[in-house]
């Protein structure tokens, strides 16, 4: 499934007459298989992005096409569109409402046409995939789960459908560092089994260990976007570190000014850990 | 990426923007009685002629002013039917069992969703134009006889307070649950009734939960910050009624008088 | 001075459960101190907190805050004035569409005379560098933005403690400065800083580190006491700051650094010294 941008624009008008817009001319297209992170401030037009991106809103300019359809010509299915994309929203267990797990998660294949048993074949995969005991769990109240099941029952209702693109937005927020790591693995487990990932986030280490490319926007446009590990490299440049500098390119930077040159591809905790053994070894050694 | 929540206060220094909340929610009151007394093409002549007048007093764009009015717009389309449908007015232009189309229903469903319209604007004017805690301050004052008969009406102040507060994050939280559940299949936008039925509950549910979390939360802050029921606050502060508050209460009392009058 | 002061705290949220939040935690918060509770989801520093102000009943054990013991009824409202608190969900604490009105909101509780409020509200929107907001709507604000109004409503009061209860969880990257910067600010003045986080960055800075996993204190001390401790933050779940992550990789790999570097600043003359001896 790939996804081809052109020109896409989203603006709207405040009560006070006022003209916002969120988005301005955005071109770009994500290759099918990819992992894809979209970094920027909040207010920059993330999530307006995605919202176009999974057809919940109609673009007041450009176009999305998805596979070379355009998805928001008149007659395009937008029901098969919401089976293609899956969106976890930020805070996914707020969505939940059904009165057992196996409901809720069932709920968005209501319409999919599978058979009964098809159904709870689904809902068990998506269910074990997150690592639940299906039977255990399936006749649960979901609101009655802690606040980390809730989370992981309501990405089943999302996984259920077997979306070929799913987007999260913001999923490592507000979680403690070794829910932040599992969920971020677990991602990465989604993308290599072919899943298409497209990730908003403002946490800069996530994006630069597991994402292979990079939107950034800023003010609802696109400023950069390519490899990853290019996209950094340029924003470190560019913004002289203010903005979009990790951790690991901070302390390059700081070394530089110690006289200690690193290469300027380093932009995570093992890129930088790798390079100071060899340097470092190699000094001590001689 | 949101869908602006209406009859939020726009800052601006109109004629109604100055008028102070208690003589504004008072007109409010009047003009709204004037609206549901029009009976005649003259009295519904004068009550636009107002609110007309109103909206140029305020300074607003018209579109903002009259978006409450849009966003219902469904909601109005059914009132209107119910009234034609099942009005038993003289005239009967068709039945359908037990539905009988009249002039006189068409008339009163008419009627009916003009108050309608005319109210939400005059309702959307005074919020847009007053800021809220001048609005929950005057209704305390105007409220304030009610403590006679036992009415807590300092709570009731801060109630109305808090909840013209969370109204927008409410909407815009409504919107995002809603986006949510039409990215997993619901079909809210759906022509089939029982679909559109069937979404009911994924919508309702979340909302409810997470007022209730909300609101919780917010109990916990007003708390932290010093907050106990039944105990005394500084009291607002009162400012003394201008001329052009009086006026504008002449005015509207007038409009409602001649209003009656007509309808003799 | 010691302006917190808790012997044996336990709680639970359920008193038909076995399960306590709180099990048999000391602590003890010098006056003027900045001190960051650290620990994952879960590990009790959140209910810990509510404690000090009171929006938690102690259950079993003792705690004087201010001088005050939380037990005593008559003198809550006193200790909520002296020790406020700003809360994670930067959406759910406000009760006025208004930034002035919201900012009154707490100095009207305490019955301040009408004519005194204008100048609080206005002293404290400096202290949190939010001038020239007073007429804005909170929900119009940015997250960093909201959560300086939240905490101009506490400063407004005078508070001799400020808590932050994972207040800045909810932002982002820049939010998060905003608010850390303030909070640096108002530790200069003078003030008591208790901040919860599970961004160890958050602590390197802290005067003390107190450190909770399950309910228990696992241990307290000095950032650098706390953050180096490998066993100790793996024990509380918590991941090192990426210099002691990397001083104890290095030595894995036959690196000995000096010294174990807590700030970014410092493990870079590590390594400059490091090299300049080789």
């Amino acid at each position: 499934m790939s996804i081809k941008i052109e020109k896409l624009s989203y603006s709207y008008t405040l009560p006070s007459g006022e003209k916002v817009e969120a988005l301005k001319d955005i071109t770009c297209s994500i290759e099918t298989g990819d992992f894809v992170g979209i970094m920027g401030p909040t207010g920059c037009g993330k999530t307006t992005f995605i919202q176009l991106l999974a057809g919940l809103r109609s673009p007041t300019g450009g176009r999305i096409y998805l596979d070379g359809e355009d998805i928001n010509v008149r007659g395009y299915d937008r029901n098969r569109l919401r089976r293609t994309v899956g969106v976890v929203f930020q805070n996914p267990e707020y969505q939940l409402f059904a009165a057992t797990v196996e409901k809720d998660v069932a709920f968005g294949l209501k319409y999919n046409g599978l058979s009964r048993s098809e159904v709870t074949g689904r809902v068990r995969w998506a269910l074990e995939t997150m690592g639940f005991d299906f039977e255990k769990v399936r006749a649960q109240s979901p609101l009655a789960l802690s606040g980390g099941e809730k989370r992981r029952v309501a990405i089943a209702g999302v996984i259920a459908t077997k979306p070929k693109i799913l987007i999260f937005d913001e999923p490592i927020a507000g979680l403690d560092p070794y829910g932040r790591r599992n969920f971020l693995q677990f991602i990465r487990g989604m993308n290599q089994t072919g899943t298409t990932v497209i990730m908003v986030s403002h946490n800069l280490e996530a994006l630069a260990e597991y994402t292979r490319h990079l939107l950034v926007l800023e003010q609802g446009r696109l400023i950069d976007s390519g490899p990853t590990r290019e996209v950094f490299a340029r924003l470190q440049q560019r913004n002289n570190g203010a903005f979009g500098q990790t951790e690991a390119q901070r302390i390059v930077a700081l070394l530089a000014e110690g006289n200690l040159a690193l290469s300027s591809a380093i932009i995570t905790y093992d890129d930088l850990l790798s390079a100071l053994k060899q340097e470092l070894n190699g000094g001590g050694a001689g | 990426m949101k869908t602006l929540p209406t009859g939020q206060y726009i800052p601006g220094d109109s004629f109604l923007h100055q008028l102070e909340a208690r003589a504004k929610i008072s007109c409010l009151f009047l003009l709204i009685a004037a609206v549901l007394g029009a009976s005649s093409f003259w009295g519904y002549a004068l009550v636009l002629a107002t609110i007309s007048t109103l909206l140029l007093l305020s300074g607003l764009p018209i579109r903002g002013a009259v978006a409450p009015v849009r966003r219902i717009s469904w909601f109005l389309l059914i009132i209107l039917l119910m009234n034609a449908l099942f009005f038993e007015g003289e005239a009967v232009l068709a039945s359908w069992g037990i539905f009988h189309l009249s002039r006189g229903g068409i008339e009163q469903g008419f009627r009916v969703v003009g108050n309608l319209v005319l109210i939400l604007i005059l309702g959307n004017l005074l919020t847009m134009t007053t800021l809220p805690t001048q609005v929950t301050t005057a209704l305390e004052s105007l409220i304030k006889p009610l403590k006679l008969i036992g009415v807590p009406t300092e709570e009731v102040a801060i109630i109305i307070s808090v909840a013209i507060q969370f109204i927008p994050t409410l909407l815009e939280e409504t919107e995002l649950i809603k986006m949510t559940q039409i990215a997993r299949g619901a079909r809210f936008e759906s022509k089939k009734l029982s679909e559109r039925a069937a979404s009911f509950l994924p919508l309702v549910v979340p909302i409810f939960i997470s007022s209730f979390r909300r609101a919780e939360e917010l109990s916990l802050a007003m708390e932290a910050r010093g907050y106990r029921k039944a105990r005394n606050r500084t009291k607002p502060k009162k400012a003394p009624l201008a001329p052009a508050d009086y006026t504008a209460l002449i005015v509207c009392a007038l409009i409602c008088l001649i209003q009656l009058l007509w309808r003799g | 001075m010691v302006l917190v002061e808790g012997k044996n705290i336990s709680f639970s949220y359920d008193f038909d459960d076995s399960s306590f939040a709180l099990q048999g935690v000391d602590i003890a918060i010098e006056q003027g101190e900045f001190v960051v509770i650290l620990g994952c989801n879960g590990s009790g520093k959140s209910t810990l907190v509510k404690h000090f102000n009171a929006l938690l009943r102690l259950q079993h054990g003792e705690l004087r805050v201010a001088q005050i013991d939380v037990k005593n009824e008559e003198e809550i409202w006193l200790l909520r004035r002296l020790c406020g608190m700003v809360f994670q969900n930067p959406d759910n604490q406000f009760v006025s569409s208004v930034v002035e009105e919201d900012i009154a909101f707490g100095l009207e509780n305490y019955e301040t005379p009408r004519r005194e409020i204008p100048e609080r509200v206005q002293s404290a929107l400096a202290l949190v560098e939010m001038g020239g907001y007073e007429k804005r709507a909170p929900n119009t604000l940015s997250g960093g933005q909201k959560q300086r109004v939240a905490l101009a409503g506490v400063l407004a009061l005078e508070p001799e403690i400020i808590i932050f209860d994972e207040a800045t969880a909810m932002l982002d990257p820049g939010g998060r400065q905003e608010v850390a910067k303030i909070m640096r600010k108002l530790h200069r003045a003078g003030k008591t800083i208790i901040a919860i986080t599970h961004y160890v960055e958050e602590a390197v800075a802290a005067d003390k580190v107190i450190l909770m996993a399950q309910g228990r204190v696992l241990a307290s001390g000095s950032p650098k006491a706390i953050l180096t401790d490998l066993d100790l933050m793996k024990e509380a779940g918590m991941l090192l700051p990426l210099p002691v992550r990397l001083y104890y990789d290095l030595r894995q790999a036959g690196v000995h650094l000096n010294h174990c570097p807590l700030t970014d600043e410092e493990l870079v003359e590590e390594i400059c010294q490091l090299r300049s001896k080789s």
